[in-house]
């Protein structure tokens, strides 16, 4: 009996190496998850829980936050301005930054290197530093506290954002495939759409979530190119932990912090087949 | 009309220019191979035929029509990429049915000529399947099925075979044959392999640097390479060359002291040459030069051998086999009626690459 399940000290070493690989994932896991799971597991405390020394894991879980918050007229309109204003420049970008990807991968024009590049370093100037023009811009303009001044300004960093990936993404693909088409009988647009859209798929969903979270987070922007009919999520938040007046709630603030995280986890988990599928060419290929 | 007229096409990418004036008349079902060294300016050509570069001076007919101007889409023509660039989201059906729909041609018409062409290159069990799913040849196939199911005025081929390995690359070339017997399309060839050419085309086209050596025949090049370096490139084993100076236009003195007797010639204005023999034009005969034997290579129906003779490597084919082994010493005669004579050159790379090859 003992001789049939000997291992041999190869495969023993071999099953060590993986039982530590499996460790280290479930410390990194931890690691990343904690805080969040900190923040909803805070949200469901009462005042006295959350400042009890030492942190308690066990308590009687109250939805009182929620359900103060949810009442609060402003929370619902924001989370709606939030989803308007995500998915709004979520879609521009896609559409603008793709096509600008894809000319700079495929047309010869002298100087596309440089544009290219300029455009990646307009991401290098600190948003701060925009933050303030844009604002006095938009007023000249009678555009603030508006979703699309919103959905512009969050495209001036994602435009830049998917044209970069696009571009190394189309950049692998061969050239012959849209020659192939064009003699085929499309004109460049059309090899574009009936060909290369539809091969970039899977990556070009994935970007699309990407930036689409990206703006759905997106703070300073918000901070200061709305104050009621357009604010956003991150702006309540804020609001909440800036409070001056009755001092931080914390189980409002987690029970909020909870509601913004919970949709991006759903709608990641629902795309997860092709989020990865993108990533995994974007890593191969781009 | 499947005529196909380019006429002094230069093509000049910014400052450098890669064609040098290039004039073609292709005829309406003749089969054309555009061979040369790698860089030579063959698929810039062909690109330019398709529409995919632009003519930077010169035009390009396609029957009566100057194309210059016209898009891909309208000109008519199909293309095989060496690379085939397949739609890798399409279906072998849909893959060779694209060109047809983008057209408008009626449902049970597309299917019909896609199920002709399926027949004619075996496809009919692949139809259904993803390129991702099938094989080089059959990759390669399918292609070609793309381009045949549009029954277009001219095929273009841009090394459609050099993605194979060398036995199907045989098989496919006596396919892509067959196929032009059968359907007499205007075809222009562009390969870097000039067997290929060679055993293809009604005519080769031999380009170097952007310019046309010579074109003809197949044998016509072979027999009467205009210049050293057509002389280099077409044949293989290459010819064997031999740099000396001329006597009298009668006795050549290699340098290393060797003194051949040529036949009376027109020859005298030159006083150095280069005479080149083809392999086969080598014989081993008592009366001959002494030669060393480095390295004998027999096939079966020939034997080749590589022999040192004054001062340069030589190869020499002979018919059947023989009992020569290296280090031998042996005597070689030539053909006097199969000398060439060239100016002389340096002997161009691609001879020496065929030799590895
Ligand atoms: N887009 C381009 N920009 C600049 N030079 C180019 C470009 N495309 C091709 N060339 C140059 O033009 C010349 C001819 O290229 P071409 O591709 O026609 O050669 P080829 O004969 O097809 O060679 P190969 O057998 O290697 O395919 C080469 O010297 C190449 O460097
Ligand atoms: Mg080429």
């Amino acid at each position: 009996m003992s001789t049939v399940v000997t291992p041999a000290p190869q495969r023993l070493r071999r099953s060590l190496g993986h039982k530590l690989r499996i460790a280290g994932g479930i410390v990194v896991s931890i690691v990343f998850l904690f805080p969040i799971y900190w923040m909803v597991l805070t949200s469901f405390k009462d005042q006295v829980d959350i400042f009890t020394n030492p942190p308690t894991f066990f308590f009687t879980p109250t939805i009182a936050a929620y359900v103060e918050y949810m009442t609060r007229a402003d929370i619902v309109p924001r989370l709606i301005n939030t989803i308007i204003v995500a998915s709004g420049s979520g879609l521009l970008s896609i559409v603008v930054g793709t096509m600008a990807g894809y000319a700079l991968a495929r047309i010869r024009l002298r100087g596309a290197a440089t544009i290219g590049l300029l455009i990646l370093l307009s991401r290098g100037v600190p948003p701060i530093a925009l933050a303030v023009p844009m604002f006095l811009v938009a007023r000249k303009l009678g555009l603030t506290d508006k979703h699309i001044t919103l959905i512009l300004a969050y495209s001036t960093f994602l435009v830049p954002y998917v044209m970069w990936l696009m571009r190394s993404f189309f950049l692998s693909l061969p050239r012959e495939l849209e020659e192939s088409a064009m003699i085929d009988g499309c004109s460049r647009y059309g090899a574009f759409f009936k060909i290369i859209v539809p091969i970039s798929l899977p990556g070009l969903l994935s970007t699309l979530i990407f930036s689409m979270i990206l703006a759905w987070e997106e703070l300073l922007f918000a901070l200061v190119l709305t104050n009621r009919h357009a604010s956003t999520i991150p702006v309540a938040i804020a609001g909440i932990a800036g409070d001056t007046v009755n001092g931080a709630n914390w189980a409002a603030l987690t029970a909020v912090g909870t509601i913004t995280v919970v949709p991006v986890v759903v709608f990641a988990l629902l795309v997860q087949k092709w989020l990865i599928k993108g990533l995994a060419e974007g890593a191969t290929k781009g | 009309m499947g005529t196909v007229q380019i006429r002094d096409v230069h093509k000049s990418y910014g400052p450098v220019e890669v064609l040098h004036g290039v004039s073609i008349n292709i005829e309406d079902g003749e089969f054309v191979a555009l061979v040369g060294p790698s860089g030579c300016g063959k698929s810039t050509l062909l690109r330019m035929i398709a529409g995919l570069e632009d003519i930077s001076g010169g035009d390009i007919r396609i029957g009566d029509r100057v194309v210059n101007n016209i898009a891909p889409k309208d000109r008519d023509i199909a293309m095989v990429f060496q690379n085939y660039a397949l739609y890798p989201h399409k279906n072998v059906r849909e893959n060779m049915g694209f060109a047809l729909r983008q057209r408008r041609v009626p449902r049970a018409e597309i299917d019909e000529r896609v199920n002709d062409a399926a027949r004619i290159l075996g496809l009919e069990h692949l139809l259904e399947r993803k390129p991702r799913a099938l094989s080089g040849g059959q990759r390669q196939r399918v292609a070609m099925g793309r381009a045949i199911v549009r029954n277009p005025t001219v095929f273009l081929f841009d090394e459609p075979l050099s993605n194979l390995d060398a036995k199907l690359r045989v098989q496919m070339r006596s396919e892509i044959k067959e196929l032009h017997q059968r359907l007499k399309t205007t075809t222009v060839y562009v390969t870097h392999d000039q067997i290929e050419a060679m055993t293809l085309a009604d005519r080769v086209v031999v380009m170097n640097s952007g310019v046309i050596e010579q074109e003809g025949p197949p044998l016509e090049l072979y027999d009467k390479p205009a210049s050293l370096f057509v002389a280099a490139f077409i044949g293989s084993p290459p010819m064997n060359f031999l740099e000396g100076n001329l006597q009298n236009g009668t006795v050549l003195h290699l340098d290393d002291g060797t003194r051949l007797n040529l036949p009376v010639g027109d020859r005298k204005q030159r006083s150095r040459v280069t005479i080149g023999i083809r392999p086969e034009h080598f014989t081993v005969a008592p009366s001959g030069w002494p030669a060393t034997v480095s390295v004998v290579e027999p096939t079966g129906s020939e034997t080749q051998i590589t022999a040192r003779f004054a001062g340069h490597v030589v190869r020499v084919l002979s018919r059947g086999r023989t009992s020569v082994r290296p280090s031998d010493t042996i005597h070689l005669a030539f053909d006097q009626g199969h000398l060439h004579f060239f100016d002389p050159a340096p002997v161009p790379e691609v001879a020496k690459m065929e030799d590895v090859a």
